[in-house]
């Protein structure tokens, strides 16, 4: 059976589908989370991932299984990591996973390094910018989700979310060696 | 990070995805009466009785409601007669190696087999009396006859489950109640000239008890596991 | 020591099955061989606290098993694979498995993920919900020995586990075995004297009731050394020296 038709089955109940999509799409699942998360973690945001693919397989639009399952993946991690209430560093290297994934070490601390840059070019931790970007895109809420926590209207939170958007991209350009001393 | 600490288990997340999906969900009898046990193990035990099964209540509720429909018709209380051969039937089926395919792996168990055949002994005759209850309303005969079978039913529940127990089968022990409240009946019938004697005279309330007693003492012996040792 | 027995006996009527038996086990796997009446099934099933000894001392994981608190006690850390298994047909592989989970009074939040963990375990997984009816002998017995290790037990009793299993799933079994055995005392009785010299450490032989040998797979092989004892392979050379020598 091809991923679609293993998806198909789930929807119906069928726990035998889910074993055999375990098998083969956990591993790489794993891998990525893994460069980002320890190793214990990653097992409990993989067990929540399949979990919520189990319950969440009727909305499936086949758009291909591995996508739609390190989005599952992702959202867990999110969840998983706001309820811990752990650091925006971690959360942001997540969103850095999304890229073709880095086997080397060494790329994967440059990335990261590159990310908390930009991160810091939004300003201060606390700042509007900052929480805007915290809360839009690494804890992936709704806009009015947003608007409603930092008591603005929706239509300030999505011109502030352009913003951060523009001012990460110029940091990403000039990249982290400009920085030179400051914190 | 070492390589160890850094390896993820994929085994034990399979584990723990299996477990939420593979989960059995108890039923509201069975969570209720795990709290009222205060054993979730007996709890399963209860509602798995073989007796206690659908089926087999509803076929012993078509017994009795057969035996309400011949009482109206002749003024003999046959629901008296057939009420104590149901609930022996029941509580042999209920329980021990006849019925039991288990049986051995059941007897290793930490909780005991003793203990779920009072619990299961308890639920068929408690649900035997609920019916009988219920169809002496609708047969309207006298409460005095209704309680009469209370004692029977027990005696006669005491007998089949002694019975089936010792000879390690459920129909024996089944057999043994009927064949046994069918003496009482006609013995009875013999010395008082009337039917209906063998359950409404309470002369016979003593011998019953007596009956319900051996049975017990027979089941309690038969089912001790271990002799002290030192 | 979670196993000590003194002088264990068990008579059926006048004639003894068991006729003291005097061992200790600790952690590691025990095979216990013999021949058919041998006496190993009574054994096991006073191990297993499913039978009381006529005469004699047992205690278990330091614990008295006449004691019926302690017995408690002692079954809650027990696994036991009886020769006729027995099953529900009805019920499903991980119904049958939880319901003795209950049965062993396992926390029943921990029952769930202890019941998945030994359906895998015994190679059971694409099984998990099929009823018991549609299942093979291999299968079953399988099943038979996910219940008995599915509260992590301190002490394993198993009869004759393998009859029935393909050579696959035999090894598999062993190997399973060898895991057991370095945290809990296992005890398994056959008459395959090969499944015993690949998973066993230690070995007790078994005739008419009494023990007449105890010692590791090799001293069991060394006996047949030079004798004229039938047997295809080493060990089995040493098992019927052994035998013919206690009959003598």
């Amino acid at each position: 059976m091809d991923d679609n038709e293993l998806i198909a089955a789930l929807a119906g109940g069928d726990d035998m589908a889910l074993r055999e999509l375990f098998s083969r799409h956990a591993p790489w699942i794993a891998a990525r989370l893994r460069s980002v998360l320890p190793a214990a973690e990653v097992e409990d945001v993989l067990q929540e991932t399949f979990l919520a693919a189990w319950r969440g397989a009727a909305g499936y639009r086949g758009e291909g299984a591995g996508g739609w399952l390190w989005g599952i993946a992702r959202r867990q991690a999110a969840l998983w990591l706001r309820r811990r209430g752990r650091a925006d560093a971690v959360l942001a290297a997540l969103a850095a996973a999304d890229d073709p994934p880095c086997p080397d070490p060494a790329d994967a601390a440059v990335a990261r390094a590159e990310l908390a840059h930009a991160i810091r070019a939004l300003g201060a931790e606390g700042s509007t910018h900052r929480e805007t970007w915290r809360l839009m895109y690494v804890e992936e809420r709704p806009v009015a989700e947003v608007a409603e926590l930092m008591g603005v209207p929706a239509g300030t939170v999505k011109s502030r979310a352009h913003q951060v958007r523009r001012l990460m991209r110029a940091a990403l350009r000039r990249g982290p060696a400009s920085e030179g001393g400051r914190l | 990070m070492n390589d160890e600490e850094g390896r993820v288990d994929l085994d034990r997340v399979w584990a723990g995805v299996a477990a939420q999906v593979w989960r059995r969900t108890p039923g509201s009898v069975e969570r209720t009466a795990g709290r009222l046990l205060r054993s979730p193990g007996l709890a399963r035990a209860l509602v798995t009785t073989p007796s206690l099964l659908l089926g087999w209540v509803a076929a012993s509720a078509v017994v009795l409601a057969a035996g309400i429909l011949a009482t109206r018709g002749t003024g003999t209380p046959y629901v008296a007669f057939v009420a104590p051969a149901v609930a022996a039937a029941g509580i042999a089926y209920s329980y021990g190696p006849g019925i039991d395919d288990a049986w051995e792996l059941s007897c290793s168990m930490a909780v005991s087999n003793r203990m779920v055949l009072l619990v299961r002994a308890l639920a068929v005759f408690g649900l035997n009396t609920v019916l009988g209850l219920a169809a002496s309303a609708a047969s309207g005969v006298a409460l005095t006859v209704t309680f009469g079978w209370l004692v029977p039913m027990t005696a006669m529940c005491a007998l089949a489950l002694a019975v089936a127990t010792l000879a390690r089968s459920a129909s024996v022990g089944a057999a043994a109640g009927v064949a046994g409240w069918i003496i009482t009946i006609l013995a009875r019938q013999e010395t008082a000239g009337r039917l209906t004697a063998a359950v409404t005279d309470s002369m016979l309330t003593l011998p019953y008890l007596a009956v319900a007693a051996a049975g017990a003492a027979v089941v309690l012996f038969a089912t001790r596991t271990s002799r002290g040792t030192s | 020591m979670n196993i000590e027995l003194t002088d264990l006996t068990r008579k059926f009527g006048r004639t003894p099955a068991v006729a003291g038996v005097t061992m200790t086990a600790g952690a590691g796997v025990l095979g216990l061989l013999g021949p058919n009446g041998a006496g190993k099934t009574s054994l096991l099933r006073m191990l297993a606290t499913v039978m009381p000894p006529s005469s004699g001392r047992i205690r278990l994981l330091d614990r008295d098993p006449g004691d019926s608190a302690q017995r408690r006690e002692i079954r809650r850390r027990l696994g036991y694979v009886p020769q006729n298994l027995g099953y529900y047909p009805g019920f499903t592989v991980v119904e049958f498995i939880e319901y003795f989970a209950l049965l062993k009074e396992m926390p029943a939040a921990d029952i769930p993920r202890a019941v998945a963990a030994a359906v895998e375990r015994v190679g059971l997984g694409d099984k998990a919900r099929a009823k018991l009816r549609t299942l093979s002998g291999g299968m079953l017995r399988r099943v038979g020995i996910a219940q008995a290790i599915v509260n992590e037990p301190e002490l394993l009793f198993l009869d004759e586990p393998t009859a029935g299993l393909d050579p696959e799933h035999r090894m598999m079994f062993r190997s399973l075995l060898r895991d057991l055995g370095q945290r809990a005392t296992v005890v398994v009785s056959t008459h395959l004297v090969e499944d015993v010299g690949a998973a066993c450490a230690r070995v007790a032989l078994m005739d008419r009731g009494r023990i007449v040998f105890q010692g590791t797979p090799d001293e069991l092989t060394d006996r047949g050394e030079g004798s004229t004892a039938a047997g295809d392979a080493p060990l089995e050379r040493g098992y019927s020296a052994v035998l013919a020598q206690a009959r003598s």
